[in-house]
């Protein structure tokens, strides 16, 4: 058993959304909406609860003229991206879940799992990528699975399966590593210079499962420059609770110990 | 597809998608491949990563124009004029792959004396009848030779003969300059430059071009001749027949390929033969077979074909002394194409009493819709098989006539059967798709309820027809009794067993039905049988149905499904080899000539005499494939070469001319005569035009296409929720000038209309349409996917209802990709 | 460039049972502390009394707020599958939970053993009750505050040394308040609140002093004003009231009444600007 990955390469996405259908189909997921948003091509808008496969539409730069526009053009593109969880290595989302819903899977996805799931919501606020979301008629909070059922059974998952053109690429980390860099050595080679890969390995996330190829700063595509985990927050905050707690005991029994009335000494007058 | 058939020699496309991957340039136009066959596209990004320049030539920045290395606008329905001056940018500046074109083209052939060109006649050709609206093709045939027999025409391999096919093209193409690029198509000169520098650059012994197209070039009135204008550009620069070259017509619905193969038109029969025509050339066969065949050249076997599938269709019946049934086969009396028989229906002529429709939905499909769903009330019964209940299905209840008073549910007469339509998961059989591949397909659920089969549906209304045709004993029912119609029953349904007709279609020896290997085993006589014979050798043993082979690790796809003819993936591939035998080049070599074995081999079944030499030369009165020479590639045609002219087969002339749309807002900048003079506008009161040139109700040019997301008419699409909401509503694309001009901002609710009609749609303003300019003037162009109707999950206005009823003069399409409309701010 | 303007994060699913927890909750955990401490000073068994009352109620009604806002109430029980202690969540259910039970047993004891009279086993056991539900209750007036800022919302995460402060002043000040409108008047619980929104104010003066835009959710918009508002109805306005009136029985209920309101407005504030925070485009977490 190996620790898988994707590898979402955007100079290779055509925006067919073939990986958003493939994974609703597959986890029979009930439908998003039906809004149109008037976001070029995206009216889907984000990865959500019921959308755990999300490719954006970056229309860039105006008045495309000449035969200059297209893929490596710096006046006119139109750049997708197929966005997923990120299946961090230190997951906010697993971190926070209260009942043990989330967990590490042995392909090194992160999961949740359904039957566990009570929806209390806090994994939403614990995604520092805003993946994971609450379905509202349902109660429980889902994300990408990371296709855990196709994985078990020797498949690849079925985003994946569906790209038509490999922009999704699903292998073995370090191997997708490995080509990551490799890949932008070749697009940088071939004059695309701000082609980078998208894999926070330095904050406290510590690294994607799903990492990705794409042109642009990641706000273009509504990705964390540097994303941390919460749980960085929870030493400050247990301290502060700590201090709070300390000096609300000591407050309390100051204030009773030498300022309160004592029995018979003064006393509340009966109700 | 007669724009290949008659270039080429078959009606399909020239190679297979795998092949893309070895381009060095692949000019994708009228198509939005990215989007409309993504998976194909594969291969188009497989040879840009290996370095293929991408160009996409599109009235819009679409996906496709994304993942390009070159996208430039131009004007919809000017791309004849871009094309031509592609065409004319080779010649002008010696580019042409001389060699080959000597060899392998008509371009050394001398042209009839009498024939006039369009320069010369106010852009109409010679043989033009005024009155008729039609052409004779009487003064385009080769020198000294009738139409029948092109054998040994006159040619001079200089090319320098001013009537040489090669001087001819140059006068033709002579004012398709860059500046008249800028002029009529909005390109920009230097970008078109561009272009075409990249696309030749890409081109010649060492390196080979591809083109694909699809709808974005067929529905025009000229769309035929956009075709040929690509294959001339193609044979000029020695592209066809070679690895990374080629013609690839991108196909629509799933077996459109098959349906024309195995055609749903009028006109041919299975096999692209001729269908018999009322008049004397089809009295008899033997009358039929001498008009349709060639003396030279594969059409010689024709009579092998005709009689095969006469004797599949009526077994024992058919026999040498009644012409195996020859005058049972139904005779064409004038225009029965479907867009004509729409205007009929809504004249409520009495000889339409009913209508099948099958796996469409004209009443968001087809043109003019609002007339076609009008025209469904003068029917007295209407049969829809789908999946989904259709707009077509409810015409009477729902339509937008129904909601305009125009119809009223309860007066309307004719009475509606739906039929439930097992999908394609449900039922075994056979696609041929875009690389005239069939492929097999096992059923892999039942379907629900009563949903059942096209074929158990035809089967069982055969078998009930045929039943009461033998207890009627009518004279007119005799091809009816005679016809075989006994598939073996499967399953619980009875449903008829599907690999038995993929094995009538292979064919089989009359005598014992041991199945023939191939079309070449097929004989006149009688003791053959064959449903379509440029299938034959899909199935050429019991058990070894090759359109089920799975292992795709060949070249070109080759041992994946079955592509016809003979598993040839790039057709005329003999002209991958010099004359002489050998490959152009390593880089692109395909199949040559191996001298030890006297045969040809390489990496493709060769699309040729397997052991016919390249020194061969036909001896005086040969006929058939033995007429052609060791070096004449494009086998289908009598005298062997690829047609940069087409002598006959075309209605609108032997080489493409640019004329404008039906409805355009300019005037055609090359001719006198505006419009293709031999195209049917159909017009009348209730399928009117805007004036034409420059319309000032209408001054925008619209387009219509496909999103990804949604499958044609909505039903397949509209109705699931995990497409419908990836575009859940109607828009139209507009730049942001036009946006200004008409104050609409994003996402705003616009009117778009038509002389046909009007419709309402969300504005999608976007950087990708630009407004053109064209003639000096600024043009807009206004873009709009035909995906929406009244029902489904999510629902809109129905595009067609904008679009006309018109007939491109060759294959009777009509003109839904360059019409006229005004847009405005307001609900409609 | 942003995307659309859509939001990078999402927004909390919670709805209003979760401040109304915070709140309660809050108030309840220290109650349970001025309970023990009460009765460990001798004060006055009926204030001991009450506040263990509140305490009790408090831990009854909070587990409810808490399950009805969960996606699936029939599913609480799983927050007991594990104890997770980098899960704030984690720590807060087994803390209700021990709260819960302490709270009230604890206040139970305390009325039967009024009613039963002092028959030994009833007094221990609710004493060690009473130790256990301050214990708890200590936590579990501030450790919403980590829960809140040990995530990815912005306006949470920044305030995180804060909150856990503000919120054990907010619930600090409301368990008093709410003793004082019971009627108690020991001087002990005035101190006690001047102390609470004496740290409210200046827990209000930081949070004004600082320019971090992150921060707009608490001072713009609709949020901006409940926290706004919660905030000087718990710091500013009890504290002048009783600082400057404090021998008024009326000013010192009405600064109670203040206070309960503020510490109720704060929790619903602090969420609000936390669905803000999330739901602003361009909002990226830290
Ligand atoms: N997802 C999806 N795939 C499909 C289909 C579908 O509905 N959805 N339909 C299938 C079918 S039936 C078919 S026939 C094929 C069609 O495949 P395509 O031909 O690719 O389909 P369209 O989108 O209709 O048109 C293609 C392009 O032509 C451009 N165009 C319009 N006018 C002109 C013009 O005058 N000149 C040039 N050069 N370009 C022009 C349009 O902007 C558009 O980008 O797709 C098949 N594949
Ligand atoms: N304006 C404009 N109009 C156009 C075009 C354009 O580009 N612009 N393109 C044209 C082109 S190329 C095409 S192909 C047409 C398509 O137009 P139509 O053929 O009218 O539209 P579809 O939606 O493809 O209709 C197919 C129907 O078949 C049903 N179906 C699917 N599978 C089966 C099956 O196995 N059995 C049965 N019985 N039914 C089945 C589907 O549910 C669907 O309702 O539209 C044409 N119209
Ligand atoms: S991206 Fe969010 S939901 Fe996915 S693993 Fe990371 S924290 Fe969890
Ligand atoms: S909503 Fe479900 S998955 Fe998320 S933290 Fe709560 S229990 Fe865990
Ligand atoms: S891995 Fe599976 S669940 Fe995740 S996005 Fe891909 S298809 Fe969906
Ligand atoms: S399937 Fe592949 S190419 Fe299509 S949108 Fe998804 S990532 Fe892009
Ligand atoms: S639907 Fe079928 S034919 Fe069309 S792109 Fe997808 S795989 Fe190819
Ligand atoms: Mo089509």
């Amino acid at each position: 058993m190996s620790t898988t990955a994707f590898l979402t390469d955007s100079t290779l996405c055509i925006g067919c959304k073939a990986c958003e259908v493939a994974c609703k189909e597959w986890n029979g997921i009930p439908g998003d909406g039906f809004t149109f948003t008037g976001f070029s091509y995206d009216n889907t808008a984000g990865l959500g609860h019921s959308t755990w496969r999300h490719v954006k539409f970056i229309e860039r730069g105006s008045a495309p003229t000449g035969a200059d526009a297209g893929y490596r053009s710096n006046t006119f593109r139109w750049d997708f991206s197929s966005d997923v969880c990120k299946h961090c290595e230190n997951a906010g989302c697993l971190e926070a879940c209260p009942t043990g819903s989330i967990v590490r899977t042995e392909f090194g996805g992160v999961f949740i799992q359904p039957d566990v799931c009570n929806g209390c919501g806090y994994c939403v606020v614990a995604c520092p990528f805003g993946v994971v979301d609450r379905r509202p008629d349902d109660g429980r909070a889902f994300k990408c699975t990371f296709c855990y059922d196709r994985q078990k059974a020797g498949l690849q998952p079925a985003c994946a399966a569906a790209c038509p053109t490999r922009s999704i690429q699903f292998g073995e980390i370090d191997d997708l590593r490995r080509r990551a860099g490799e890949r932008i050595e070749e697009l940088r080679a071939r004059g695309i210079e701000d082609a980078a890969v998208y894999d926070p390995l330095e904050t406290s996330v510590g690294g994607t499962h799903a990492m990705f190829i794409f042109r642009g700063d990641p706000a273009d595509y509504n990705l964390p420059a540097s994303p941390e985990v919460p749980t960085i927050h929870l030493r400050a905050g247990w301290q502060s609770a700590a201090a709070a707690a300390g000096l609300m005991l000591a407050g309390i029994a100051f204030a009773f110990g030498s300022l309160g009335e004592r029995r018979g000494r003064s006393g509340r007058a009966a109700r | 597809m007669p724009g290949l058939g008659t270039s080429f020699g078959r009606g399909g496309a020239t190679t297979a998608l795998q092949d893309l991957q070895n381009a060095d340039a692949i000019l994708i136009m009228g198509s939005s491949m990215a989007e409309n066959h993504p998976v194909g596209f594969r291969w188009v990004i497989a040879a840009r990563e290996r370095g293929a320049t991408i160009i996409h030539v599109d009235p819009r920045f679409s996906r496709t124009s994304a993942m390009a290395d070159m996208w430039v606008p131009l004007r919809a329905g000017s791309d004849i004029v871009f094309l031509g001056a592609m065409v004319n940018y080779v010649l002008a500046n010696g580019l042409a792959f001389r060699d080959y074109v000597v060899a392998y083209t008509n371009a050394a052939t001398i042209v009839d004396e009498r024939f006039r060109d369009p320069e010369e006649l106010a852009g109409l050709f010679s043989g033009f009848d005024e009155h008729a609206k039609r052409y004779s093709a009487d003064t385009w045939g080769y020198a000294g030779a009738d139409a029948s027999s092109m054998r040994a025409p006159q040619r001079d391999p200089t090319l320098q003969h001013p009537r040489s096919v090669f001087q001819i093209l140059k006068r033709h193409f002579g004012r398709y300059t860059p500046e008249m690029v800028e002029d009529a198509c909005g390109v920009p000169a230097a970008a078109f430059l561009r272009i075409a520098d990249a696309f030749c650059r890409a081109s010649g012994p060492d390196k080979t071009a591809a083109i694909c197209y699809a709808v974005g070039w067929t529905q025009h009135s000229t769309g035929v001749q956009i075709i040929r204008t690509a294959a001339i550009l193609q044979l000029l620069l020695g592209n066809v027949g070679r690895p990374g070259g080629g013609i690839l017509a991108l196909r629509g619905h799933a077996s459109i390929q098959g349906s024309t193969d195995i055609p749903t038109l009028f006109d041919i029969l299975p096999g692209y033969l001729p269908m018999p025509a009322f008049d004397e050339h089809s009295r008899t066969l033997d009358a039929y077979i001498q008009k349709n065949s060639a003396n030279s050249g594969w059409w010689s076997n024709l009579d092998k074909y005709i009689v095969s599938l006469l004797k599949a269709w009526y077994g024992d019946a058919a026999t040498p002394a009644n012409e195996f049934g020859f005058g049972w086969l139904p005779r064409i009396t004038g225009d029965h194409s479907h867009l004509g028989y729409w205007l009929d229906m809504a004249d409520a002529r009495r000889d339409f009493e009913g209508l099948f429709v099958m796996g469409q939905n004209p009443a968001v499909g087809a043109p003019n819709a609002r007339l076609e769903r009008r025209a469904l009330a003068n029917l007295q019964w209407l049969v829809v098989r789908d999946m989904v209940e259709t707009e077509t299905a409810t015409f009477w209840l729902d339509s937008p006539e129904v909601q305009r008073g125009e119809l009223d549910p309860s007066t309307v007469r004719t009475e509606v059967f739906f039929f439930p339509a097992a999908a394609h998961a449900e039922k075994n059989g056979c696609f041929t798709n875009t690389q005239r591949l069939l492929q097999w397909r096992d059923k892999a659920v039942d379907p629900p309820g009563d949903a059942r089969s096209e074929s158990w549906f035809i089967f069982h209304l055969g078998r009930r027809l045929q039943a009461r045709a033998a207890a009627e004993n009518n004279p007119r029912d005799r091809a009816l009794r005679a016809l075989t119609w006994s598939y073996a029953n499967v399953g619980p349904h009875g449903e008829p067993d599907i690999d038995h007709v993929l094995q009538e279609i292979n064919g089989f020896e009359t005598r014992d039905r041991a199945l023939v290997s191939g079309y070449t085993s097929l004989a006149a006589d009688g003791s053959t049988a064959c449903g379509c014979w440029i299938y034959s050798g899909v199935y050429p043993e019991r058990g070894r149905n090759r359109a089920r082979d799975r292992d795709a690790s060949g070249p070109y796809g080759k041992g994946w499904g079955y592509a016809w003819p003979a598993d040839r993936r790039i057709l005329y591939n003999r002209a991958s080899a010099r004359p002489d035998g050998a490959p152009w080049s390593d880089r692109k070599k395909l199949i040559w000539w191996d001298q030890n074995a006297r045969a040809w081999t390489g990496l493709d079944t060769p699309d040729f005499t397997r052991d016919k030499p390249p020194s061969y030369v036909a001896p005086p009165g040969a006929s058939g494939d033995a007429a052609l020479a060791g070096d004449a590639p494009f086998i289908m045609h009598p005298d062997g070469m690829g047609w940069i002219w087409v002598p006959s087969g075309l209605k609108d002339g032997p080489l493409p001319v640019h004329y404008e749309p039906l409805e355009s807002p300019v005037k055609n900048a090359l001719y006198e005569q505006q419009i293709n003079p031999v195209a049917d506008p159909k017009a009348r009161a209730d399928n009117p035009y805007a004036d034409s040139p420059g319309d000032p109700r209408y001054p925008y040019v619209l387009t219509t296409y496909r999103l990804t997301e949604h499958h044609t008419a909505g039903g397949m699409s509209r109705t699931l929720s995990h497409l419908a909401e990836l575009q859940p509503a109607l828009f139209c694309e507009i730049s942001p000038a036009l946006a200004e001009e008409i104050g609409a901002p994003n996402g705003a609710t616009v009117s778009i209309a038509t002389p046909r009609g009007v419709i309402e749609a969300r504005a999608l303003v976007t950087p990708r349409m630009q407004p053109l300019v064209v003639q000096g003037r600024t043009i807009h162009q206004v873009g709009l996917p035909y995906h929406f109707g009244g029902r489904g999950l999510v629902r809109g206005d129905v595009a067609n209802d904008l679009v006309a009823i018109s007939e491109e003069p060759n294959v009777r399409i009509m003109e839904a990709k360059a019409l006229v409309c005004s847009v405005e701010l307001k609900r409609r | 460039m942003s995307y659309y303007d859509l939001p990078l994060l999402k927004s909390p699913v919670w709805t209003w049972e979760v401040p109304a927890y915070f709140f309660v909750g809050g108030a309840a955990g220290a109650a349970a502390v001025v309970a023990a401490a009460a009765r460990a000073a001798g004060a006055n068994p009926a204030l001991v009394r009450d506040a263990r009352w509140i305490a009790a109620a408090g831990g009854a009604l909070s587990p409810a707020l808490l399950i009805s806002d969960l996606g699936r109430p029939e599913r609480f029980l799983n927050m007991l599958r594990v104890f997770k202690m980098q899960s704030p969540m984690s720590v807060g259910a087994w803390t209700l939970v021990a709260f819960s039970n302490a709270a009230g047993a604890s206040a139970f004891a305390a009325t039967a053993h009024r009613a039963l009279g002092g028959r030994l086993p009833v007094k221990v056991v609710g004493d060690a009750a009473e130790v256990v539900s301050a214990a708890t209750g200590l936590v579990l007036s501030t450790y919403t505050g980590v829960l809140i800022g040990a995530t990815a919302v912005p306006v949470w995460s920044r305030n995180v040394s804060l909150l856990p402060i503000h919120f054990g002043a907010s619930g600090v000040g409301a368990a008093v308040s709410m003793l004082e409108l019971m009627g108690h008047r020991d001087r002990a619980l005035n101190a006690i609140a001047i102390g609470a929104a004496a740290t409210e104010t200046a827990v209000g003066l930081v949070l004004e002093s600082r320019g971090d835009p992150a921060l707009d959710p608490l001072k713009q918009g609709w949020s901006g004003s409940v926290t706004r508002a919660g905030g000087l109805l718990s710091g500013p306005i009890p504290l002048a009231l009783r600082v400057l009136a404090g021998r008024s029985i009326a000013a010192r209920r009405i600064a109670a009444a203040s206070t309960i309101a503020g510490s109720l407005l704060t929790r619903i504030g602090w969420l609000a600007a936390g669905r803000s925070s999330a739901g602003s485009p361009g909002a990226s977490p830290d």
